[in-house]
């Protein structure tokens, strides 16, 4: 599988600078991307992988250095302008129109046309057919994108910057909502891509994927360069050690957290609203509850019925030990239950929002008179403390949510839940999209808030994550809970086989 | 901390620095042409003029800002003047108690509004398109189409033609004429009444929910708030302030026009968005939409007094309100 690589770069970044009113962003990073090669660009979050990806694309324009592209010196004022030339990048959020079908939005902005205006649907379908094809990939052009897993709709972004002709692809994070087999599946078309001579950057945190594909390896931090290496002449020790800037001896913290016998919360025989499953599980102080299955067994489901965020139509709630109700999410919030989402843009965070407002945001009441009446200066004393205690990296406790790095967003979303005392937490997915030592310090986190009496569950599709949290660990598959491990008897193969329902 | 004001500043004040900076400018270029337009008694008839503008307008913020609309608000406003001058007239109840229910009906017409959008799930253009006709449609039937004259001067008058610190003179001839025009009630009550609501939304729990609901409603929900509860308030808050707005007009003419107030919805969403409020919720504020009033009813005022006809003013309005919104979108593209 050795790829054949032409020695001239077809992409070339040199001495590229950005700053942004009070961060430099980039500080003279250098990069070069050959035909055929898959360039793994590595860093933490706000590292300054985004930005570069945002120069080359187009979007952001360099305050300093060379852009080569085929020989040639090139700047580019616009998406559109790198688009044209041949430069097309994939983000982590998908870019396509949930009512347009496959084919039309591959041609989107270039449909085929007859007689000068009539949209050729004959010959679209047929070449986007062609282009699916020759990424070994079968759909029907005429399919809704809403329709089609996330797995399937990379397929359509992959083939939408194919159609553009382009000759670099830049995929950020693009394995992040992917399971196992669609992976396995999404490299393969990343290996045809490499063997038509298409240059790939490609950004990812989990480490472990880049054997199956990487060729080269460039790591940045700080918004500097660090190194660009042959991904066979180095370890993922070395290369932690680079991201990080400091030795990573483990992934996971030495867990003080020591499970108590007393039961928190017990749900019994638990029904979410059109599910035939039953759930009964219970939940110790002092215990993370690992919840373990593939996309789509129900977990996050089953975690939103418990937090009454979605209808239930049988079953029984106790927290400490009292038969509670939960209707909504102020029902569960008043018991005591929290609820971090995976998707913390849509479900976790006002964006727009200022960082202390977010983080009083389920907890108002403590920080207001009865009236209503906002203490702002109590406001504030709060936030700074838990952007002290989480250590969350913001310019000011006023800076709107958005312009946060993904980690510290987490970070906020995390402090929000802990201001509000939250003693039964769910943790969904949360360490998706954040970078290694952000990671490190959310599962601290997790293990502190165990240690100081509350029950976690934890809800990943990271089995390394699973298995190094975890007291217990639940199997979900189907809707249903297949089975409910000790740390001790599970190994990755018993979770697999009973997240697959063997 | 110099660094949080800085950041405040930059956001906020800059953008309303723009929007006051606009107005003053308006009042400056009016007052160089026409020598008629800087005087008091022409002051106190733009700030009375703008009123009802600004009352409708403060409403109708709380309402963009959670994300919705309220397109009914002109006929609110007309059928909480009917219901008061028909409880005066047919019923014979007391002004004051006639007024209440006024008020009454316009925040009832508000919880209908917030009941479709809760309920129903209607987007709230839809809900309360709907709700303006009925609403409208209520008010005529009710007159037969036909105003109601004849209610007692002193008292249903009181509100839109009183004033504190009038004063009178009495001329050579023996006439008594008016010799400074004093403050309107209708003024004060809307001054108090902005306070109060700059307040709530500034310094409130509710006021602070409003915001999120409009900046992220599902991650409000999930935050324990009952998102259901917020969207009521705003709704009434609106159905209040029209019912308000038309209580001071029909007050001001001593009579109630089931026609009155058509198309008035748009004054009020033009000075919420002019004052920088934005339609996608989660920004805005009520000195804002006070100002963006102000702007309209001075344009208003200098362009008849510059003898400008009705249906050009339309066309500069028009351009206003392109211009504010869209210098407001160029600075925040470049904030981010």
């Amino acid at each position: 599988m050795e790829p054949t690589l032409k020695m001239e770069p077809i992409l070339k970044v040199e001495d590229i600078s950005k700053s942004f009113p009070g961060v430099v962003a980039l500080d003279k990073v250098r990069m070069d991307l050959r035909e055929g090669e898959v360039h793994a660009l590595l860093g933490e979050n706000g590292a300054g992988k985004s930005t570069l990806m945002k120069i080359l694309s187009g979007v952001y324009q360099p305050d300093r250095g060379r852009i080569t592209f085929k020989g040639n010196p090139i700047t580019f004022s616009s998406a559109l302008d790198s688009q044209k030339a041949g430069i097309s990048i994939i983000y982590q959020e998908l870019n396509l129109i949930p009512h347009l079908s496959v084919a039309q939005n591959i041609f989107l902005g270039k449909e085929p046309l007859k007689w000068g205006f009539h949209i050729n649907d004959k010959k679209m379908n047929a070449a986007a057919e062609k282009i699916l094809g020759g990424l070994n990939t079968h759909l029907d052009p005429r399919s809704l994108i809403k329709n089609l897993a996330v797995s399937k709709q990379q397929m359509v972004e992959v083939a939408k910057a194919l159609s553009n002709n382009s000759e670099v692809l830049i995929m950020d994070e693009p394995t992040s909502a992917l399971t196992g087999a669609e992976i396995e599946e999404l490299f393969r078309v990343i290996r045809t891509l490499r063997s038509q001579k298409v240059g790939i950057i490609y950004i990812s945190h989990r480490l472990e994927e880049l054997k199956s594909i990487a060729d080269r390896v460039t790591i940045l931090r700080d918004g500097q360069y660090i190194s660009t290496d042959n991904y066979a002449d180095l370890n993922m020790g070395e290369i932690v050690k680079r991201m990080v800037g400091r030795e990573m001896k483990n992934k996971f913290p030495e867990k003080k957290a020591k499970p108590s016998n007393k039961v928190i919360l017990e749900v019994k025989d638990y029904q979410r609203r059109g599910e035939t499953a039953l759930a009964s599980f219970s939940l110790r102080s002092g215990e993370i509850l690992g919840v373990a299955g593939l996309m789509g067994a129900g977990r996050t489901e089953l975690a939103r019925a418990i937090f009454g965020a979605d209808p239930v139509s049988g079953g029984e709630l106790r927290v400490d030990g009292k038969p509670v109700v939960v209707k909504t999410p102020r029902d569960a919030i008043r018991n005591g239950i929290g609820y971090l989402s995976e998707d913390r843009k849509s479900f976790g965070l006002a964006l727009g929002m200022q960082v202390k407002e977010n983080i009083t945001m389920a907890f108002l009441e403590e920080v207001s008179s009865r009236s209503g009446r906002i203490y702002k200066s109590r406001e504030k004393e709060v936030a700074e403390r838990f952007i002290q205690r989480l250590n969350i990296r913001t310019p000011s406790i006023s800076k709107a949510v958005k312009n946060l790095s993904g980690g510290n967003q987490q970070k906020v979303v995390i402090a929000k839940w802990l201001f509000r005392n939250a003693k039964i937490l769910f943790f969904d997915e949360p360490t998706r999209g954040i970078d290694v030592a952000s990671k490190f310090s959310i599962y601290e986190l997790m293990d502190q808030l165990a240690a100081s009496g509350a029950g976690v569950i934890m809800i990943s599709s990271d089995l390394p994550e699973i298995l190094g949290m975890s007291d217990r660990i639940m199997v979900m598959c189907q809707g249903r809970i297949a089975a409910i491990f000790d740390r001790s008897e599970a190994t990755q193969e018993k979770i697999l086989q009973k997240a697959a329902g063997l | 901390m110099p660094k949080d004001f800085r950041d405040t500043f930059n956001a906020d004040l800059l953008q309303k620095f723009a929007a006051l900076a606009g107005l003053l400018g308006l009042i400056l270029v009016f007052s160089l042409i026409s020598k008629n337009f800087p005087t008091r008694a022409n002051m106190i008839s733009i700030t009375i003029q703008t009123t009802s503008i600004a009352l409708a307008g403060i409403g109708v913020t709380f309402v963009i800002i959670t994300g919705g609309i309220d397109l009914s608000i002109g006929s609110v406003l007309a059928l909480s003047g009917v219901a008061a001058g028909l409880l005066i007239k047919n019923a014979g109840w007391s002004v004051p108690s006639a007024l209440v229910a006024g008020v009454l009906t316009g925040m009832f017409c508000g919880f209908l509004n917030g009941a479709m959008v809760n309920y129903l799930k209607l987007p709230p253009f839809i809900a309360t398109l709907g709700m303006m006709q009925i609403v409208r449609g209520a008010g005529l039937l009710a007159t037969d189409a036909r105003s109601i004259p004849g209610l007692p001067e002193e008292t249903f008058g009181w509100l839109g033609n009183g004033a504190m610190f009038r004063t009178y003179k009495i001329l050579d001839n023996g006439n008594q004429v008016v010799d400074f025009e004093g403050i309107p009630f209708s003024v004060t009550l809307m001054v108090i009444l902005a306070i109060i609501f700059y307040y709530i939304l500034a310094n409130t729990r509710l006021g602070r929910y409003i915001y999120s609901v409009g900046s992220n409603e599902e991650a409000t929900r999930l935050s324990g708030i009952n998102v259901v509860a917020i969207k009521f308030a705003a709704y009434i808050i609106c159905g209040f302030f029209a019912a308000i707005a038309g209580i001071i007009t029909m007050s001001r003419l001593v009579t109630v026009q089931p026609t009155a107030g058509d198309a008035f919805e748009m004054d009020a969403i033009a000075s919420a968005v002019i004052g920088g409020t934005s339609l996608m919720g989660g920004v805005g504020t009520i000195s804002g939409t006070i100002i963006g009033a102000f702007i309209i009813g001075v344009l208003r005022n200098g362009l008849n007094m510059l003898g400008v006809q009705g249906f050009v003013q339309k066309i500069i309005i028009g351009l206003v309100i392109i211009i504010a919104v869209s210098t407001d979108q160029l600075r925040n593209r470049k904030n981010t």
